[in-house]
């Protein structure tokens, strides 16, 4: 059971391409940077995209009045792994896109004015709501017909990942662009930091010393297609998604569970799922928030599932922050990224394994070992996890 | 087929635990209030306190669709939201702009979309598929097809519905875009179990369900839906709808004359629920309920064109015993 993937596209801190992503994860050079927001003087670390809205937007050539940075960020990654597709009557295309803010940019704009009491534009709002930002990057890749966001917190960008491999199989579509966005705001800052996993320095996942997150903001899409629509399309296959699930933790509204429960079981049903076994995963792209909590859990799980063999593995949000939706989507091409050049990126600012565990993640990159397939997780919120398994082969 | 085997809602109509709703209810009126079930039977006291309104409606509403269904554990539990939780996302978002030094977690950890389905797992320590879609309008569609596909895959029941909450600012924003409505904006949550197989507890079953978004000619996709499914206008004993299919300002003669049937029933369902992003889900229930007790009807189109631009579709038919 395998889906093709034909088409990629990222923007996170560390590009705004899929080659200046691939070369920052070469030269171990992280995104994240001291940050502030335009309108206010705290400056704090945070993976942002280096562009601004007005680049992004005149680059983008909308002709919408009002469009949130998360449209903007997720149309940009979107175009890349669309590429030059073209509409086709016989094709049934849709696009899934997950966001967990959507234009809360934009509403924090219009919900400052409006409390100030000063000219608050309401056609704004227009932008908040998360379905909308999807139907924007739809509508300027001439897709209609199947639309749709999923919003799971930090596990959507995998789950719209999985929804387009189900429809794909399941007949429903012959072509699905799938992906996450978010964008950087004060919501979502302040969200973190009032859950005190905020880390002021630069995060470290699954070390010992980790004190929480860095934010990051970011998007990236995969473009799925049928055998029919390669046919018309002509695409390249650049990697196949093999194995996907989801699991509720049932433990607690934001809390992973300590013996890692639903990670285990998303792990276990995606790898079960790919026909791959748990020895020939060459590497896992881990959630790694930097969170005392996620990263024990995580641990936990990684055991449960592959007990003293776990393959090596890193969480690369040292390198882009947590982009929250996007993070499965980002990913999840950085997964393809691997498979294709043979990369197992670094989990940067590890020095010191977490006591329980014991784990050690890879520090320095390796480019010497093939690698066949990728395990890639991402948990999130209302304990949501959903594990992805991609590889080189059907 | 899929059959629907347990229907709950929670809403301005008497429809909580009262099956043949559909016979007393009357269009919402401005002093109507929602009908709120005594949620302590359901949640207890310290999480309730927590909870804004559109979670403690989704976990009863969903608690007492699963009671009713007799199922424990769902193999899937599939919410679909139009705005989300909009209190606490109004309540954090005015802390964060206004508040400085240390916030309480909360409303932010409430914010997120998926509070709801989350919290239904939690209180059924339910580990299976979790899922919430957000399509402005069509939310509760695209849940639904996920309800669908998962049946597809081999699941047998699956815990489906759909919730919004209104917030005040809401008719401010309507008010200052002259959004032109006829009924109010409010809340609302419906939840129905969707099972692979027919059994005693079977209430209707589903054909089949669309949605459209960036439509370009709902007649033509009315037309489209019911011809792959075999179906006929003729054979529609009633239509329930939101919006205009045909941009006309007489809805109800909007769809009698693209159908040329001059006594074709419809209703406009947004007269009974009111106005939120997933009232095509009360619509379900009231279609379910209206087939269950009057027993002529054995189809039912749910047009869904709350916003001129999507276009959700479910077609309900009666089951015979």
């Amino acid at each position: 059971m395998s889906v093709r993937i034909t088409g990629i596209g990222v923007v996170s801190a560390i590009g705004l391409s899929v080659q200046e992503n691939l070369l920052a994860l070469k030269e171990s050079r992280t995104g994240i940077m001291p940050f502030s927001f335009l309108d206010d003087d705290k400056i704090f670390l945070a993976g942002a995209v280096k562009a601004t809205n007005p680049v992004l937007k005149k680059e983008s050539k909308t002709q919408s009045q009002f469009i949130s940075r998360t449209t903007l960020l997720g149309l940009k990654a979107a175009r890349e792994a669309y590429g030059n597709a073209k509409q086709h009557n016989q094709i049934r295309t849709g696009i899934i896109s997950a966001t967990s803010v959507g234009g809360m940019d934009q509403s924090e704009q219009f919900y400052n004015a409006y409390l100030d009491g000063t000219d608050a534009d309401f056609a704004m709002l227009g932008t908040h709501d998360s379905g909308s930002t999807t139907e924007r990057i739809a509508a300027e890749l001439g897709i209609s017909g199947y639309i749709n966001t999923l919003s799971t917190a930090c596990s959507s960008g995998a789950n719209a990942i999985m929804l387009g491999a189900r429809l794909l199989m399941q007949g429903k579509l012959d072509r699905v662009l799938v992906g996450g966005t978010d964008a950087l705001t004060n919501f979502t800052v302040n969200g973190f930091r009032s859950l005190m996993i905020y880390d002021e320095q630069w995060c470290r996942p699954f070390d010992e010393s980790r004190e929480g997150l860095n934010l990051g903001e970011g998007a990236a899409f995969l473009l799925l297609e049928n055998e029919k629509s390669i046919r018309f399309s002509g695409n390249r296959t650049l990697a196949f998604l093999n194995g996907w699930a989801n699991a509720a933790d049932a433990f607690h509204q934001t809390a992973s569970s300590p013996e890692g429960k639903g990670a285990t079981l998303a792990m276990q049903k995606a790898i079960e799922k790919s026909g791959i076994s748990p020895s020939q995963i060459s590497y896992i792209n881990a959630h790694g928030t930097g969170t005392k909590n996620n990263d024990l859990s995580e641990s936990v799980a990684l055991t449960n599932v592959f007990g003293d063999q776990v393959p090596a593995f890193s969480s690369t949000k040292s390198f882009t922050g947590h982009t929250l939706a996007a993070a499965g989507a980002v990913e999840a091409v950085f997964s393809v990224l691997a498979i294709q050049n043979q990369l197992i990126y670094p989990n940067i600012n590890f020095s010191t394994p977490i006591t329980e565990t014991g784990l050690e993640p890879v520090t320095i990159l390796q480019a010497e070992k093939p690698v066949h397939a990728v395990l890639s997780n991402s948990f999130g919120f209302g304990g949501n996890n959903s594990s992805l398994v991609f590889s080189d082969h059907a | 087929m899929y059959y629907i085997s347990a229907a709950s809602t929670i809403s301005h109509q008497p429809a909580f635990l009262n099956p043949g709703f559909s016979g007393m209810i009357e269009p919402l009126h401005a002093g109507s209030a929602l009908i709120n079930p005594d949620y302590k039977e359901y949640i207890e006291p310290g999480l309730l306190r927590r909870m804004s309104k559109i979670l403690r409606m989704s976990v009863a509403c969903s608690g007492a669709c699963l009671k009713q269904g007799g199922i424990e554990h769902p193999d899937a539990i599939v919410v679909g939201t139009g705005l989300g939780c909009l209190l606490d996302t109004e309540k954090f978002l005015n802390h964060a702009l206004t508040v400085k030094g240390l916030l309480p977690p909360t409303s932010f950890i409430q914010s997120t979309h998926n509070t709801m389905a989350g919290q239904i797992s939690l209180s059924l320590g339910n580990h299976g598929y979790n899922m919430t879609h957000t399509q402005n309008s069509v939310s509760f569609e695209n849940a639904l097809l996920d309800a669908m596909l998962l049946i597809d895959e081999g699941e047998k029941h699956i815990l489906a519905g759909a919730a919004d909450e209104h917030i005040a600012l809401l008719d401010e924003i309507s008010k200052q875009l002259n959004v032109r409505s006829d009924s109010r904006f409010t809340s609302g949550a419906s939840f129905f179990i969707l099972s692979a197989e027919k059994s005693d507890q079977t209430l209707a079953g589903i054909k089949d369900a669309e949605a459209v978004g960036l439509v370009k000619n709902i007649p033509e996709q009315i037309t489209a839906f019911l011809d792959r499914n075999n179906v006929s206008p003729e054979d529609l004993d009633l239509v329930l709808y939101a919006g205009s299919i045909v941009g006309t300002e007489d809805e109800e003669k909007g769809f009698q004359s693209f159908w040329k049937m001059e006594n074709l029933h419809v209703i406009n369902y947004l007269k009974y629920s009111g106005i939120y992003p997933t009232a095509s889900a009360f619509a379900l229930h009231f279609a379910v309920d209206k087939m269950q007790h009057t027993r002529s009807l054995k189809n039912i189109l749910i047009c869904n064109s709350l916003i001129q631009h999507n276009l959700g579709l479910i077609l309900v038919q009666s089951v015979e015993a």
